[in-house]
This record gives structure tokens, sequence and C-alpha cells, in this order.
């Protein structure tokens, strides 16, 4: 057994090599023979064959003429050319057009041509199974790229109709009607979200395909302090902008990027402060755009700055998800950016990142 | 003050929001009336019906419904009588995160924005002005 469900398709018109071949290799492989290239070529038709040798000096058509003739409608067997004389310009058009595995000289050495064909038949394997790998990935990232639409709709709609129902009780000021509980449906459901939207967002910073696009950093800056700010309104934002240049870069990542170092200049104020504050400087320059963020929250510890961007990192008082800062990093990455953090328990925190322009 | 009387129209096939929708909008007070319907199929009908003194001022239009979704909806809207569109304003309002969907509601010309869900009255507001 083993190799002798390999079908190879010989043609030559000499009718002794043929039965000379057979006699040779029908115990180790299915054989089938052809005295000519049309002949040749209606067995293709009919049987799915991975490997043809061909010889090179037939009447009508030549081997390379056989194999460019089909090298379109049969693109995947493995072609091994023979010839009886040296032919250099019939080699470099084998190659050149006619995809030949292996070239083997007449008269033929039985070993030779034995590890030729073994060589293409794995040579073959490896290309379909390529092929299918190939297939397989792609529909997984299709199936991918569905589960994550339908997260972003079917998973979120029915929470969303729960954050809207509290903000129903609220309006109709029965929020402090049943002791602590519709706060802890609003906490619960506020964390839920944010999970289901950092999920979604380290998943579309791997997937979708970098993009260029003009940015105006005022208005996306506005923007993003306008979504961030809007439950909490202590925080005092001083935003400066030195914006004289274009700048093109990729504006999914980098509102990712801002939006979660903004909400968590936010998040992590100190609970006492009086004069909660946020300052955003961006310089835009001919090659790259630098911003800070600094915020005179709560800080950082020293030893946990070397982790913060690490995947599920979280300090005891903070209520994050371990994510923010890591998706920072990842989308940073894709972009080429650079980030740096230098923080004080007392004074609070700056995060630098650098985004080169790609104007 | 505008005397202009105010009718909103909430498209969504979701009862709940509807009813959240419907509530807060009552409760704000910035529509005098609402029309509520379940599909886009059920919008048309009403848009298309000669109803000249009921005609909405202000769309609300949910993306993801079964058999008609919100995109499809504003291909049939586009071809309603110019005296329903032009006094009439669209946003539509999901809970999507699409990046694909956000940037499709932004290309279409009448859609001023998309909001987010929940609905948040301060933000309806803002576009009437």
């Amino acid at each position: 057994m083993g190799s002798s469900n390999i079908r190879v398709l010989y043609i030559d018109d000499e009718e002794n090599n043929l039965i000379a071949f057979k006699a040779t290799f029908r115990r180790q492989y299915e054989i089938y023979t052809a005295s000519s290239a049309a002949e040749g070529l209606k067995i293709l038709q009919n049987i799915n064959i991975p490997i043809i040798i061909a010889d090179q000096k037939m009447p009508n058509m030549t081997g390379v003429e056989f194999f460019k003739s089909i090298s379109k409608t049969y693109p995947d067997p493995m072609r091994i050319l023979l010839t009886g004389f040296t032919d250099i310009d019939a080699l470099a058009d084998a190659i050149n057009h006619g995809d030949v595995y292996r070239y083997i000289q007449k008269p033929w050495s039985d070993l030779e041509l034995h590890n030729a064909i073994k060589n293409a038949h794995d040579a073959y394997c490896g290309k379909i199974d390529l092929r299918n790998k190939v297939t397989e990935l792609e529909k997984t990232n299709d199936e991918l790229n569905r589960f994550i639409y339908s997260i972003s709709h079917e998973l979120r709609a029915p929470l969303v109709s729960v954050i809207g129902i509290v903000n129903l009780v609220k309006l109709e000021n029965m929020y402090n009607s049943s002791g602590e509980y519709w706060s802890l449906v609003e906490t619960c459901s506020n964390k839920l979200d944010y999970y289901i939207q950092k999920t979604l967002q380290y998943y579309k910073n791997n997937k979708v395909v970098e993009e260029t696009n003009e940015i105006n950093f005022k208005s996306v800056i506005d923007e993003l302090v306008a979504v961030h700010s809007y439950t909490d309104i202590d925080t005092n934002f001083t935003v400066d902008i030195d914006q004289k240049v274009i700048f093109k870069g990729d504006l999914f990542r980098i509102e990712v990027i801002l939006g979660n170092l903004i909400s968590n200049a936010i998040k992590y104020q100190k609970i006492d402060e009086l004069n909660k504050r946020v300052t955003i400087n961006v310089v835009v320059g001919e090659t790259s755009v630098e911003i800070t963020i600094n915020d005179n929250g709560m800080g950082i510890l020293n030893e946990h700055l070397e982790k913060i961007f690490v995947q599920f990192f979280k300090s005891k008082i903070n209520h994050g998800s371990g994510l923010g800062l890591f998706i920072v990093k990842e989308a940073l990455n894709k972009i080429n950016g650079r980030i740096s953090v230098s923080s004080d328990l007392d004074f609070g925190t700056t995060f630098t990142i650098t985004i080169p322009n790609a104007k | 003050m505008q005397s202009r009387f105010k009718r909103v129209m909430l498209i969504d096939d979701n009862e709940i929001d509807l009813k959240i929708n419907s509530k807060l909008i009552n409760l704000s007070k910035i529509f005098d009336e609402i029309i509520i319907c379940h599909s886009g199929d059920e919008a048309l009908r009403y848009l298309n019906t000669d109803y000249t003194d009921f005609t909405p001022t202000f769309i609300l239009l949910d993306i993801q419904m079964p058999e008609m979704n919100g995109f499809e909806f504003l291909t049939h809207y586009k071809q309603l009588p110019k005296s329903v569109i032009d006094n009439c304003t669209i946003a539509m309002l999901s809970s999507t995160l699409d990046f694909g969907d956000i940037k499709k509601a932004e290309a279409n010309p009448y859609v001023i924005k998309l909001l987010k869900k929940p609905l948040s009255t301060n933000e309806v507001l803002a576009l009437l002005k």
C-alpha cells in the first residue's frame, strides 16, 4: 500500500519507453500512459493526476509545449521533463514557462526517477495542503468578522436598553427608590458595556487594515473629550493644539489610543481633589506628531509603571478592565507609534505619544 | 421660541427601546407628538400616505432591523415626495460600534448624525438647534 494510489501520467511517443516505465514502476504507482500530448490531455480531463512525466522530443507537440498548454487549465500537477539530449533552449523554456519541477536525462536511472516522483508527490501534497489551509483560514477569518459584528449588535443592543431604562428611572426620580439596587444595576451594566467595547476595540485593532486619513487633531480631540467627559463634568480640560501642517495617519487607531488615554485621565482622578484637571498638548510636525496628556490624578506607583501596558494588569485600587492601556500599546504598534509615561503619586501622570506623519 | 409643531417618528423593531425612547421624549417634551413605527416598511407606508398635516419633522431611525434595515429604508426614503423630505431631519439611532456602519451613516446625505443608544435627549436637542 502506501504509495500505490499515487497516480502518474507518462507521455512518450516511443512505445518501448512506456512499456519499460510501466514494468519498473507499476508496483509503486498507479500508472497511466499516453503516446502523444493529445492523448495525455484526454487522460487529464478524466482523471485527477498529481504527477505528469513527459518526453521532450515528440512529434506534433514537445513536452515543454504540452506543459505550457496546460499551465492554465491544470496548474496543480507536478511536471517532470525527460529528454534524451541536453537542449539548453528547451531547458530554459521548461523552467521559465512550463513550470517544470524536475528535469531528467534519458535513459533514466530508475532510482533517480523514483526519487523525483516521490519528491514531486510530497511537493504536490504540500501545495494542496497549503491551499486547503488558506481556504480554512479565510473561512475562520470571515466567521470571526461576523462574530465581531454580531457582538457589536446582538450582544450590546439589549444591554444598551437596560442602560436606557436606568436613565429613565433617574429622569423619573426613582433612582433611589429601591435602596441602592438601581445604582448597582447601573454599575454592572456600564462595566459590561465597557468590556464589550474594549474587546471590540482590541479585535478591530488586530483586524482592520491600516488606513491613512487626513487628521485634524482639534476636532478629533474636542469630540473625544466631549464623549468621555459626558459622565464627569468636574474635570477641567485644557487643550492646546499646534497644527500648522497636514497630518495623515490612521484615524481609527488614533481615536482608540487618545480615547483610552483621555478616559483614563478622567477615571483616575483623586476623589477629593477640588481642582481636577487634564492638559492635552499636541504638536504636529512634518515627520510626526507629539501628544502629551497630563493629569493631576492619583498617579501610578513606580513599581507598576513597567506593567501598565500588560494585558489584564490592574492595580488594587483601580476599577479598570486591564485592557485600556494594553489596547493603546497594541494600536501604537500597528502604526509605528511610541509611548512613554512618567508619574508621581503627588502630582499625577503624563503620557507622551509620538506617531509618525504619513503625509 | 420656535412655534413650529414638532413631530418625531421612531422607527425601531425593538419594542423595549420604542417604549424607553417614547417615554424619554414625553418626559423631556422635546417633541409635541410621537409616531411609532415597528419597521421601515410601516414607516414608508405612513410617509407615502397623504398626511400633509401629520408628517414628521424628525426621524430617529434604527439600523439593525429585520427585512428592511435602516440603510435600506434610506434608499426608499429619498424617493418620497419633496414636501415630506424637505421638512424632515433624520438621525440614525443604534447600539452599533461597527466602524462600517458609522462611516456609512455619516456618508449618507439624509442623515445628520448617528446617535448611539441609549438615546440622550440632550444630543437630540443639540441637533434641533
